[in-house]
């Protein structure tokens, strides 16, 4: 049996017997190597449900729609390996309650595709700590491994150059599931903080700001990179601050639903190479 | 509309000097909304504050700068001459233009724009600043005193003198730190026992003294008038009420043969013991990693020879959260562990020993009942070499300070040998010697004049053992040529350092170190006794090398500084703290964590049939300090600190 008919099955069953009340996966979308979340709340709108290797967005971020968990009922979701760890940031944060969400998780290598065992995202333990073990922190990269070797200078212009083609559409805000805040910093306009015009200066300050908001939290799943219409490449940002966080504070996003986020917790082993 | 009052302060020549003041007035004058910008020589002085109060009458001025030195010296000079006038004081704000401007620049006219600049921001800032009123909390009136030595056991007889109460949490089984092991004590070559014991058992008496021996501090928790301190009360497996302190029990103890701590490893201890014979409480503690019945779960011949049930096995540690109001740490020091020092052999011959290790040979109480004997064969050494500076003032190897004791030590060492090996020789090998202080200078010349202390100014650079005798090969700097010396023992002054883990303990009470872990003062010469947290005093060898003296008058200065914080009910606080946002809050707890004060509370906001709809933080304004820790944490830009308000400071910084 394909796993896309034995998870279409789970689904089925879930809503079938009222365990969840509703299903987020994937569907068709407007060309055929594209796939569009899908929301199925009973059991014959399952059919529409997709999951092939072109399933790669991450779908947790549905989950924190205002009023969606606030029944307390279960809320059943097709997650990737990133996406389960953002549930369990989103637990930690105190964004969702984890129990409510019951986890369709499966992994993908090319156009394969295989299924995770569990439901619960604490089943998801013990595959988590395996991931950070094998985190590779030189993950090479050809076009961070260019970056790493630019002087500052180079670098610099780099950024300058992609940053200037940021709309501010902030696409990237809506499509990252850790950017869930009611209000954004770049909404506030007592003082403006960030420039809302799309110039360089504007565009360097909310890309940097949204990378420091990211530290320690971003789960790499690409969402942002694939949202953003003029094609800057942030995952090599959230990259570079993912590495960061590993090296200098041993902080894998997403490892726990306790986990402390790494800006706001202070270990008595933190490095202290910033103080003077 | 704004009026803003502009004074400019010369500070003599300090700022004067180097910046043109007429034409930061001039600059100001012409800010809009400045109504006022004057300049003087000493705003400080009664005259400069009378102009300004002056000032702010005349022309009911809504705000002032003054362009001075940093607001730690004089914001609140400025700020009282504000509400003498009838201004709310923090309506004053203060533009830092000596230390960070006319002190670090030597290019007046690049100085005098900066000063410009920065006086500008703060106009600007202080435009958005509102009325505030300051905060008034409690004070609980109980003292912790941490560390038993004789600094924090002068400390705490201090505070409990002076009627008020203290806990004195010491973590070895007894009190008395280093200066119990002491043999005579310079300059005055008193017994130090005799001096040190009654002090001890004061202390441990005194109604207003809990004593917590062989406690350890886990956390502090609070602010300067309202600390929780939890302390782990290690179990003695011994009950400190029914036991007599007899003794039974360590004489019948079949391990005999732990090397003794309290001697340096010169004397043996057995598995349930007390340090030593005068130790204070009496009763004995059982060490877990010697015991044999933790082993295997055999023996208990100290149960059995107990005549009072005291002992027991299944006794667990206890665990107090204690409410204090200050905090004295006297944790102190500990000898420099001399391994680094191959060339001196310590370690590898057993008459090459520490002076500590000397202190324990010269007591009364010691291994040896106060003879000077060798550890390798128990006879009377006839020649003793002693290396100063065995560790300390040695970048390379050792720590670059001082240790300040050891000159005057050594000499003593010297002097009790020769009291009580007659006809024995000394050999001091020195660098300099640092005598500085009431009898010291006198004291040394004594063991020079009277005992005949033969001083060599140089560096050793090897000991070696040949034919039984231990040869030390150093220089003699003053006859300019090597020496080689044969001796019966060597003893090394070795450096003081601080106490292992002294870094970690800073940071589990929230005081800062400095490179070696010596705890900083807040001022190195106004402050000295204060730590850089309100309400966490310093007393003794745990802020820098001292000597008796010292480290008792630190202590007892310490303990005026909590008597004073104790003098008021209570303790009036700066308004400066955080509110949160409610609409705009997102719940994710960042801040409750990052604040370093638990000032931050989980607030559930509820519909009108009472459900929770959200989350969102609240902040606790009696235990806000407003350090805007969490201000810097929020993503969403939900929190904001009165004095300090987004506002203000995205003005200051436009302002530039
Ligand atoms: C060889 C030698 C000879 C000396 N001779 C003289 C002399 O003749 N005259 C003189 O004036 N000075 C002399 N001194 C210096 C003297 O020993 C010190 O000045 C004095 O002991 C400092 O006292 P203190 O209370 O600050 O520290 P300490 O004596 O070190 O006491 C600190 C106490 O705090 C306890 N403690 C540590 N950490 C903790 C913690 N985390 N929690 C709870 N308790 C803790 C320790 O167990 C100890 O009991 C000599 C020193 C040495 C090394
Ligand atoms: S920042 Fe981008 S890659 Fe990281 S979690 Fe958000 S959407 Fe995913
Ligand atoms: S999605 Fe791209 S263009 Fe849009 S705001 Fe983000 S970075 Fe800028
Ligand atoms: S950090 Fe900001 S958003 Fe998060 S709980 Fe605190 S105030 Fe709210
Ligand atoms: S300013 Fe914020 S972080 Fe600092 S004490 Fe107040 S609430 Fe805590």
């Amino acid at each position: 049996m394909s796993i896309e008919v034995q998870y279409r099955d789970r689904a089925k069953e879930l809503l079938a017997k009222g365990e969840v009340k509703l299903v987020i996966g994937y569907g068709g979308g407007s060309t055929p190597n594209r796939r569009r979340p899908v929301f199925a709340s009973s059991p014959e709108e399952v059919d529409r449900l997709v999951l092939d290797s072109l399933c790669i967005a991450n779908l947790s971020g549905y989950l924190v729609t205002e009023g969606l968990l606030s029944d307390e009922k279960k809320v059943a979701v097709f997650l990737r390996p990133e996406g389960i760890r953002s549930i369990n940031i989103l637990a930690a944060e105190n964004q969702l309650n984890a129990d409510q969400v019951v986890i369709l998780g499966f992994e993908t290598a090319g156009s394969d595709i295989r299924p995770l065992e569990g439901g619960n995202v604490l089943d998801f333990s013990e595959f988590i700590v395996t991931l950070s073990e094998n985190r590779v922190v030189s993950d090479s990269d050809p076009v961070i491994d260019k970056l790493e070797n630019m002087s500052a200078q180079e670098r610099f212009s780099f950024w300058q150059d992609e940053f200037s083609k940021c709309i501010k559409c902030y696409a990237c805000r809506q499509a990252c599931p850790m950017c869930y805040c009611r209000r954004c910093i770049v909404d506030c306009n007592q003082p403006q903080w960030i420039n809302t015009s799309a110039h360089t200066l504007g565009n360097f300050e909310w890309n940097i700001i949204r990378a420091f908001h990211l530290a320690g939290r971003c789960v790499e799943c690409g969402n942002c990179d694939r949202a953003c219409p003029v094609n800057i490449p942030l995952r090599l940002v959230n990259r570079r601050m993912a590495v960061e966080a590993l090296n200098s504070f041993d902080h894998f996003a997403g490892l726990s639903v306790t986990q402390e986020p790494v800006l706001a917790s202070f270990k008595k082993d933190d490095t202290e190479t910033f103080i003077l | 509309m704004a009026k803003i009052g502009v004074f400019i302060c010369h500070c003599g020549e300090n700022i004067g000097g180097r910046v043109d003041c007429s034409k930061i007035v001039e600059a100001l004058g012409e800010h809009p909304g400045v109504s006022v910008s004057v300049e003087y020589k000493y705003f400080c002085s009664d005259p400069g504050q009378e102009s300004v109060k002056k000032a702010i009458r005349e022309n009911h001025l809504t705000g002032i700068v003054v362009a001075a030195c940093s607001p730690r010296m004089h914001e609140a000079t400025f700020r009282k001459a504000c509400a003498e006038a009838g201004l709310n004081p923090y309506l004053c704000e203060i533009a830092n233009i000596r230390e960070q401007c006319s002190w670090v620049h030597s290019d007046k006219d690049m100085a005098t724009e900066k000063a410009i600049d920065i006086t500008r921001s703060m106009v600007e800032k202080v435009k958005l600043n509102n009325n505030l009123h300051p905060i008034e909390v409690p004070v609980t009136r109980r003292a912790m005193v941490i560390g038993g030595g004789i600094a924090g056991i002068q400390a705490a007889l201090d505070i409990a003198n002076a009627g008020q109460e203290v806990v004195l949490v010491e973590k070895e089984p007894s009190l008395g730190g280093h200066m119990a092991q002491l043999s005579e004590t310079f300059p005055t070559l008193d017994c130090s026992q005799c001096i040190m014991t009654p002090r001890m058992v004061e202390a441990a008496q005194h109604p207003n003294i809990t004593l917590l021996t062989y406690s350890e501090v886990e956390k502090v928790e609070g602010y300067i008038g309202n600390f929780t301190v939890r302390v782990k009360k290690k179990s003695r497996f011994v009950d400190m009420q029914t036991c007599t302190g007899c003794g039974d029990c360590y004489t019948k103890c079949p391990v005999k043969k732990i090397p003794s701590e309290f001697d340096c490893g010169l004397g043996r201890r057995t598995a349930i013991f007390t340090p030593f014979a005068q130790s204070v409480p009496n009763n004995p503690i059982i060490d877990k990693d010697h015991c044999i019945y933790f082993k295997n779960g055999k023996c208990q011949l100290c149960v059995k020879a107990c005549k009072f049930d005291a002992i027991n096995f299944t006794f667990q540690d206890e665990y107090l959260d204690l409410e204090i109001g200050a905090i004295v740490v006297a944790t102190g020091f500990q000898v420099q562990d001399t391994a680094m020092y191959g060339e001196y052999g310590y370690g590898k011959y057993p008459d090459v020993i520490t002076g500590l290790q000397f202190e324990r040979l010269a007591s009364a109480s010691g291994p040896t009942a106060g003879k000077i004997l060798r550890p390798s064969d128990q006879k009377e050494p006839q020649h003793i070499v002693f290396i100063q500076c065995a560790g300390s003032r040695d970048p390379s190897k050792g720590v670059r300070y001082c240790s300040k004791i050891c000159c005057m030590y050594t000499a003593k060492h010297a002097m009790l040998y020769t009291h009580k090996v007659h006809g024995g020789k000394t050999s001091i090998f020195y660098m300099d010697i640092r005598a500085g202080g009431k009898g010291y200078d006198e004291f040394t010349r004594r063991a020079i004049e009277e005992d005949e202390a033969s001083y060599l100014r140089g560096r050793v650079s090897k000991v070696w053992q040949e034919n039984g005798k231990l040869m030390v090969r150093g220089v003699d700097t003053l006859l300019g040529r090597p020496v080689e010396v044969e001796a019966d023992m060597v003893v090394l002054a070795t450096a003081m350092v601080p106490q292992p883990g002294a870094k970690e303990f800073a940071k589990t009470i929230g005081i800062g170190y400095d490179e070696y872990g010596f705890y900083n003062e807040a001022h190195l010469k106004l402050r000295p006794v204060e730590s850089s947290t309100a309400g966490i005093f310093l007393a003794g060898a745990c802020q820098s090398p001292k000597d008796i003296p010292d480290s008792v008058a630190q202590a007892s200065a310490s303990a005026s500084k909590v008597l004073a914080l104790f003098s008021k009910d209570r303790l009036e606080r700066e308004p400066v703290i955080a509110s949160c946002n409610e609409a705009t809050c997102a719940g994710c707890w960042g801040c409750v964590l990052a604040c370093p004060y638990n000032a931050i509370e989980k607030k559930d906001i509820l519909d009108r049939s009472g459900k929770v709809i959200k989350q969102v933080a609240s902040v606790n304004p009696g235990l806000c300090q407003g350090c805007g820790t969490c201000v810097t944490f929020c993503r969403s830009n939900s929190i904001d600190l009165a004095g300090f308000t987004e506002k203000q400071i995205f003005a200051e910084v436009m302002g530039l």
